[in-house]
């Protein structure tokens, strides 16, 4: 009775904190669009339902588009799922995966391997590295007891700029206008799965496979239950002989080489050449991941899902109506603050919890009350 | 080439413009100090003077009012450090996420916000006219001592407010009994409530503070720094003033100190990308990687006291 009710409050309040944020999504579109109901169409069922000339149809493109989407959040979603969960605030999935980008797309451009086996070696090679940066803040955190949020925020900007260094002065194409690398070898192209131009690569399935895997991890091993054990509370993890420095170590490192992972899958699915200039973004949406999957690795995909529906539909809305898109950053503040508020209808909650111990009370009574009558007998 | 930098360098307007660079900061590195002094870590610094930038420009281009567009970012900052409070406080999201909420309304909302008021994209381009531009002082007596004068006259009025607010602020936290309240709270919420301190009202004053101080950088940057607001303009500045009030030990003159490290390093980054042969982007490292090893440094002399006072502990 209690779990059951639980799991519907659990229900409701993520629904709630959704549709509060939808709602003052709707109230922006309201105050600046010209054609607020065809707008809110747009960014509600546009990416599944198109509409011509009074008929609906199904738009299995989009959808493919929004399963592509999907594939790095996926990954910084679990990153940050990984990290958060021993309660370390590392921000740097960001720039780990600008620098897995990197790192995969110029071994895509100059390693030589002649078979599909290069796509694989770009991936990996980009995983460790990554997981080698964050050393950096878990060290420093570890053996200095230096804020790994701030390193991390810092280290965000030091990726950039290196990597900005080395595209510009030693990997740019200078025949092509704008800076990029020179086009991936085709052995290092992460192969598309459906037809079409939806960039949905076969890095869809790894990101699901590296779910099952870190759910598993999490879970299932005793690293994962360290970890999670350090976030409940660190003091116990330590009195009860966890390795408490290492651990905080491994959830950082594989942070990293999930978000350098996602970044090398992207880049080389999505792209022909190496061409960000700037942060991806794809870290700060893995919050928002993590988040609304209550770093839980095994609702990632769900969550990522929802972010990417909604960012196809924000674009959808600014190609088509006046709202620009950059309306998702707002909806996605609003699910963060609401979703992650943990006293967010405490009242309802409390009323809840009152009115099962209340009937736990009176059915125990009544219990006692007919074995007592039956003894007396 | 080293010669030629170290021309640029020892000039007076180097040093001008290591003061301009680091009034943002420092702002922002204040901000930081009084949240976490209350015991609240104010990661939303860098998404506040987003957006404290971009309302201190509209109200200021609406009245066409520079005062009127500070006040405006004040109140602004103010606001949105309640509204952090209140997710924080009231309703328990972590206060990190909170910041990190502020920071995407920071970074895509203000480009929403822009076009919903102006129908622009992106920056104020042409918005901008003489009368929403923070003015410049010359200070009477020093403007005619020759280098001095140079270095410190003919700022911005909001440039000196940020140094007079390092003392204002100290005197805040340890000459007044509010500033009593923020660091008992900060210090131990449970021996502050005890007395009477009502701590969770500390905290919203202290956050609020906080945002307010965050406002004046984010005007300063969008009315004087850049002369317009664009997206991407803060660029950083929020995190680095994290750092600085790390590495300034949380106190208002430490934070001072570091935020004029920063500005150092960032002027020294302007001076020496105009440099022949040098890569601008390394160039651009040199805040970052000073911040990391600021921390670092402070983060190991934080750990040798610590190991002198547990040594003198063993043997009074």
């Amino acid at each position: 009775m209690r779990d059951r009710r639980m799991v519907f409050f659990g229900i409701a309040r993520g629904a709630m904190a959704i549709i509060l944020a939808l709602a003052v999504g709707a109230v922006f579109i309201f105050l600046s669009s010209k054609t607020p109901f065809t707008a809110l169409r747009y960014l509600l069922i546009g990416p599944l339902l198109s509409f011509h000339d009074g008929s609906v149809i199904f738009n299995a493109q989009y959808l493919f588009q929004i399963f592509a989407a999907m594939i790095p959040t996926i990954f910084t979603g679990l990153a940050v799922c990984v990290m958060f969960s021993a309660n370390q605030f590392n921000l740097a999935g960001e720039g780990c995966v600008l620098a897995g980008g990197f790192i995969g797309g110029i071994l895509g451009v100059y390693l030589q391997i002649n078979s599909g086996w290069h796509a694989v070696v770009c991936v990996l090679a980009a995983t460790v590295a990554c997981g080698l940066i964050m050393l950096i803040p878990a060290l420093l955190k570890v053996k200095l007891g230096a804020s790994e949020m701030v390193t991390s925020l810092m280290l965000n900007f030091i990726i950039l700029y290196v990597v900005l260094h080395y595209l510009n002065f030693n990997f740019a194409d200078r025949t092509k206008g704008a800076t990029m690398t020179k086009a991936f070898r085709s052995t290092a192209v992460i192969p598309s799965l459906v037809p079409g131009n939806s960039k949905m690569s076969v890095g869809f399935i790894v990101a699901l496979l590296a779910t099952a895997l870190i759910a598993f991890f999490m879970y299932r091993t005793r690293w994962g239950y360290a970890i999670r054990m350090i976030g409940i509370n660190e003091s116990f993890a330590l009195y009860s002989g966890m390795n408490v420095g290492w651990t905080i170590v491994l959830a950082q490192v594989i942070g990293g080489m999930l978000s350098g992972m996602g970044g090398s899958l992207e880049v080389l699915g999505r792209y022909q050449t190496y061409l960000w200039r700037e942060l991806p973004g794809y870290g700060w949406v893995g919050i928002t991941v993590a988040i609304l999957a209550k770093n839980n690795p095994v609702y990632v995909p769900l969550a990522a899902f929802f972010i990417a529906y909604l960012n196809k539909g924000c674009l959808l809305m600014s190609t088509h109506c006046d709202v620009p898109s950059e309306m998702i950053d707002i909806i996605q503040a609003a699910i963060f603050l609401f979703f992650a508020a943990e006293q967010f209808l405490s009242g309802f909650r409390q009323k809840l919890v009152v009115k099962t111990a209340t009937e736990d009370l009176m059915r125990l009574e009544a219990d006692r009350g007919s074995r007592g009558g039956g003894s007396h007998a | 080439m080293l010669e030629q930098f170290f021309q640029a360098v020892f000039k007076a307007d180097f040093i001008f413009a290591v003061i301009r660079i680091t009034a943002p900061i420092l702002f922002a590195a204040l901000a930081a100090v009084i949240a976490e002094k209350a015991g609240v870590v104010n990661i939303g610094l860098e998404g506040i003077m987003m957006i404290t930038a971009l309302f201190g420009f509209l109200f200021a281009y609406w009245t066409q009012s520079w005062i009127i567009g500070v006040l405006g970012a004040v109140l602004t900052g103010g606001l949105l450090g309640l509204v952090m409070g209140f997710f924080s406080l009231k309703l328990k999201t972590d206060i990190i996420l909170a910041g990190i909420a502020i920071n995407m309304l920071g970074a895509g909302g203000t480009i929403f916000l822009l076009n919903m008021f102006t129908g622009l994209r992106g920056n104020t381009g042409n918005l901008v006219t003489p009368n929403i531009l923070i003015p410049t002082v010359k200070i009477p007596l020093i403007d005619r001592i020759p280098v001095v004068g140079e270095m410190l006259s003919g700022h911005a009025v909001l440039t000196y407010c940020a140094f007079i607010f390092v003392f204002l602020v100290w005197l805040l936290l340890y000459k007044t009994p509010i500033g009593l309240n923020i660091r008992a709270v900060g210090e131990n919420p449970d021996a502050a409530s005890s007395v009477g301190v009502s701590v969770l009202g500390i905290k919203y004053v202290a956050i609020a503070l906080s945002g307010a101080l965050a406002g004046l950088g984010g005007a300063f940057m969008s009315m004087y720094y850049s002369q317009g607001w664009n997206s991407g303009m803060v660029a950083g500045r929020g995190f680095i003033a994290l750092a600085a009030q790390a590495m300034g030990r949380g106190e208002p003159v430490g934070a001072m100190l570091s935020s004029l490290l920063f500005g150092l390093a960032q002027a020294l980054r302007t001076k020496a990308s105009g440099l022949q042969g040098v890569s601008s982007f390394l160039v651009s490292l040199i805040p970052y990687v000073a911040t990391v090893l600021g921390l670092v440094i402070y983060s190991i002399s934080l750990k040798r006291k610590a190991r002198k006072h547990a040594i003198k502990a063993v043997k009074p």
